[in-house]
């Protein structure tokens, strides 16, 4: 299929790297569809792009590439709707805030997008009872920044995604 | 907005599938206790909008950042400026 995007111009995607909301992205009701678009494997930031409204595009960055011993609880509920069979088929994203002046660039680990990547199934999931952050600052101890390992930055999973 | 009495324990119910139940009240503090479908995300409302008003700031930031965020990482792994 092909959809038009701002940022992009007019891209093809095959339908089965279409990522389906299960609920929503908040803010964002009315969106259900979006692709994971991976820019290389130099820069640990992706975009998560709506399929539906071509406007509409978070940066993403893997959550463990943030904080590694992030361990987010995700309910036995959750786990059923999003169809997890394994945690190991879980990828998590923390949308990035980017701003200019003062430059900060944050992630949100207090509602990561949990996404099911067997499956192509993703939720945006509100970690009630933790402390983690809205808004975490991407610094000196992320391993993204440190040059983590490859691995820890760019899960082999990711191959199952769509490609800029 | 509509505005009910309810004694603890008495419970409200929405549609027919979400039951609000008063578990405890003391002093400004109440516990309630909510049963909805999986389907039906409940939050605090405070969480809900900081949730949505961090999304919508992470979606809205200015197009000079552009597709290519290479500038942005390249910015973020120049040394620190000595201040």
């Amino acid at each position: 299929m092909k959809i038009s995007t701002t940022r992009f111009g007019e891209i093809s995607i095959d339908e089965s790297k279409v990522i389906q909301m299960k609920g929503e992205m908040l803010g964002f009701e009315n969106l259900k569809r979006y692709a994971l678009f991976i820019q290389g494997e130099k820069i640990p930031f992706w975009w998560f792009q709506s399929v539906e409204d071509g406007s509409i595009a978070f940066v993403v960055i893997n959550s463990l590439a943030v904080k590694q011993d992030y361990k987010p609880v995700i309910s036995d509920a959750e786990a059923k709707i999003l169809e997890i069979r394994s945690p190991d088929d879980v990828v998590l994203l923390s949308v990035v805030t980017i701003r200019s002046d003062p430059f900060t660039v944050t992630a949100n680990l207090k509602a990561p997008i949990v996404v099911n990547s067997k499956k192509m199934l993703a939720k945006q999931i509100v970690l009630v009872d933790s402390d983690y952050p809205v808004q975490y600052p991407i610094g000196d101890n992320s391993s993204a920044l440190q040059g983590g390992k490859k691995e820890e930055i760019f899960p082999s999973l990711l191959q199952n995604f769509a490609k800029l | 907005m509509l505005i009910l009495t309810r004694k603890l324990g008495e419970t409200i119910r929405i549609g027919n599938k979400i039951r609000v139940t008063i578990l405890d009240a003391k002093g400004k503090h109440i516990r309630v206790g909510i049963d909805a479908p999986t389907d039906v995300a409940v939050h605090r409302e405070e969480v809900y909008q900081m949730i949505k008003q961090q999304n919508i700031l992470a979606a809205g930031y200015d197009d000079s950042i552009g597709k290519n965020l290479s500038h942005v990482w390249n910015r973020m792994k120049a040394p620190k400026e000595e201040i």
